[in-house]
This record gives C-alpha cells, sequence and structure tokens, in this order.
C-alpha cells in the first residue's frame, strides 16, 4: 500500500483512541444525584 | 427556603480547603432515602486523567457552598465513599442515580424523566433538602418539551427506577425557579391538610418504591 494510506489508518486510529478514553473519562466523572438507601437498610428510616 | 438550587449547578465545583488546596471536585450529590436531607458529596479528582477518588464531603463538615466552590475546613472531613453510600451505589456504578429516572404519580401516570434536581437550603450551616425534581415533561402532559418543576413532599422517599410523586403533584407543576419555593410550600400545605386531597396521606404513599420491572 501506499504510505499515505498508513498514516491515514494510524491517524484514523489515534483518532478513535483518543476520542474513546475522553469518553471514558467523561463517563466516569460524570456526576449524579444518588439515594443513600443506606439508613434504610441499617433500620434508620423512619417511611 | 432561602437558597434553591440545581444540582447540576454543583457538579464538577471544585471542593477547597481554608489552606486554599484543592482536594478534588464534586462528583455525586448523595441524599437521603427517606426524608431527602443532603447528606455527603462525592468526589472526582481534578484534570484530564482523573477519575472518581472514591471518597466524600459530608454535609455536616461543608463549611461553605458557593457559585464557584464548595470550602471544607481541612482534608481531614474528607471520608471513604464507604462511609456515606452503598458501594454498589455510585453514578457510574449502577443504582441510585435519579437523574433519567421516571417520575409516576401514586396513580400511575408518567409525569416525565428527572433531568435534574432542586435542592433547598434553608440558610448558611442549615440543612439542605431535596425538594422537586425538573423533569421533561411526558407528552401526554400536553406541556410540551419545555422542562418543568414538580416539588415533593417532606416526607420524601424514593428508591428504584420510578419515582413515585402524589398525583397532587402534577397540579403545582411550574417552569419558574424563582416562584418553585412557594409553589413546594402551598404543595406541602395541601399534604399535610387533614381533609380532602390529601385525606388518605399521599405523602406516606409516594413512600412506596417501585422496581425497574416496568421498564
Amino acid at each position: 500500500m501506499e504510505w499515505w494510506v498508513w498514516l491515514i489508518i494510524v491517524v484514523v486510529v489515534l483518532a478513535a483512541l483518543v476520542g474513546g478514553f475522553l469518553a471514558v473519562q467523561a463517563r466516569r466523572r460524570s456526576g449524579g444525584v444518588i439515594i443513600d438507601d443506606k439508613s434504610r437498610r441499617k433500620g434508620g428510616g423512619s417511611s | 427556603m432561602s437558597t434553591l438550587l440545581r444540582a447540576s449547578e454543583l457538579a464538577k465545583l471544585p471542593v477547597v480547603t481554608f489552606a486554599g488546596e484543592a482536594v478534588g471536585q464534586i462528583k455525586d450529590i448523595v441524599y437521603a432515602a427517606d426524608g431527602g436531607q443532603v447528606n455527603a458529596f462525592t468526589l472526582a479528582g481534578r484534570g484530564l486523567f482523573a477519575g472518581p477518588l472514591n471518597t466524600a464531603v459530608p454535609w455536616k463538615d461543608v463549611v461553605g457552598l458557593g457559585p464557584d466552590a464548595m470550602v471544607i475546613e481541612s482534608e481531614k472531613v474528607v471520608v471513604p465513599t464507604g462511609d456515606v453510600l452503598a458501594p454498589a451505589t455510585t453514578s457510574s456504578g449502577g443504582g441510585g442515580n435519579v437523574l433519567r429516572s421516571r417520575v409516576l404519580t401514586d396513580q400511575g401516570t408518567a409525569l416525565g424523566v428527572v433531568n435534574d434536581v432542586i435542592i433547598g437550603i434553608a440558610g448558611q450551616g442549615a440543612q439542605a433538602d431535596v425538594i422537586g425534581y425538573e423533569i421533561e415533561p411526558a407528552e401526554t402532559l400536553g406541556r410540551g418539551r419545555q422542562r418543568l418543576l414538580i416539588p415533593l413532599p417532606d416526607t420524601l422517599a424514593a428508591s428504584g427506577e420510578n419515582l413515585v410523586v402524589p398525583a397532587a403533584a402534577s397540579q403545582y407543576l411550574t417552569d419558574d425557579l424563582a416562584r418553585f419555593g412557594s409553589v413546594v410550600d402551598s404543595f406541602r400545605s395541601q399534604l399535610s391538610a387533614p381533609t380532602g386531597a390529601a385525606s388518605n396521606n399521599p405523602a406516606q404513599r409516594s413512600a412506596a418504591p417501585t422496581s425497574a420491572a416496568g421498564q
């Protein structure tokens, strides 16, 4: 294959890896609002 | 309620000590299943490569909470996440996260999907409580795509992927956060009234959690 074909393949693979990493990081760091059921399971809940 | 905040306004705020050290940023807001009190904030690291820190700051140790940062006394108040939250319950670990959960009335009508959570803080050093949800309304409501605020009873209990609210809450939907505090007060007054629509104590009936089976 021509050298520029390899270049395109490498660029595409790198872009996919970087995009995947950023997506995973965004998911890991994304916040939420969490219900804490701990007190109820310990019998500390009132309702 | 003197201050109303959207949970999304708190996410990613830096957590700073009196010494000026940034110990992380807010990741999750943890509130009690029974009562709705905000108990703690879990932390994530700062920077591109950082992930969750598996640490948390209890609400009682928060000295200040402003638009640009949350201030704590020192790094000593930071505790392991397991001290404030069940291990399997994290927003990225599945379970417990109310965002994207479906809101149902206790009569089985879908009101929409939770897009954000409204937190009321009574004053400096006071308890913070979850007082309402911001929802993307269901088509059956006929309210278009505009996001609406729905008040919650003060005896809130919630669990699972469906959040059940009293049917009367659907009469108090509003899109105005500035007025939402008085809307919540009116709604709770109606629920605590001895007669009328609240006669069967819908606040308590709302406590019944539902499973994901209906999804």
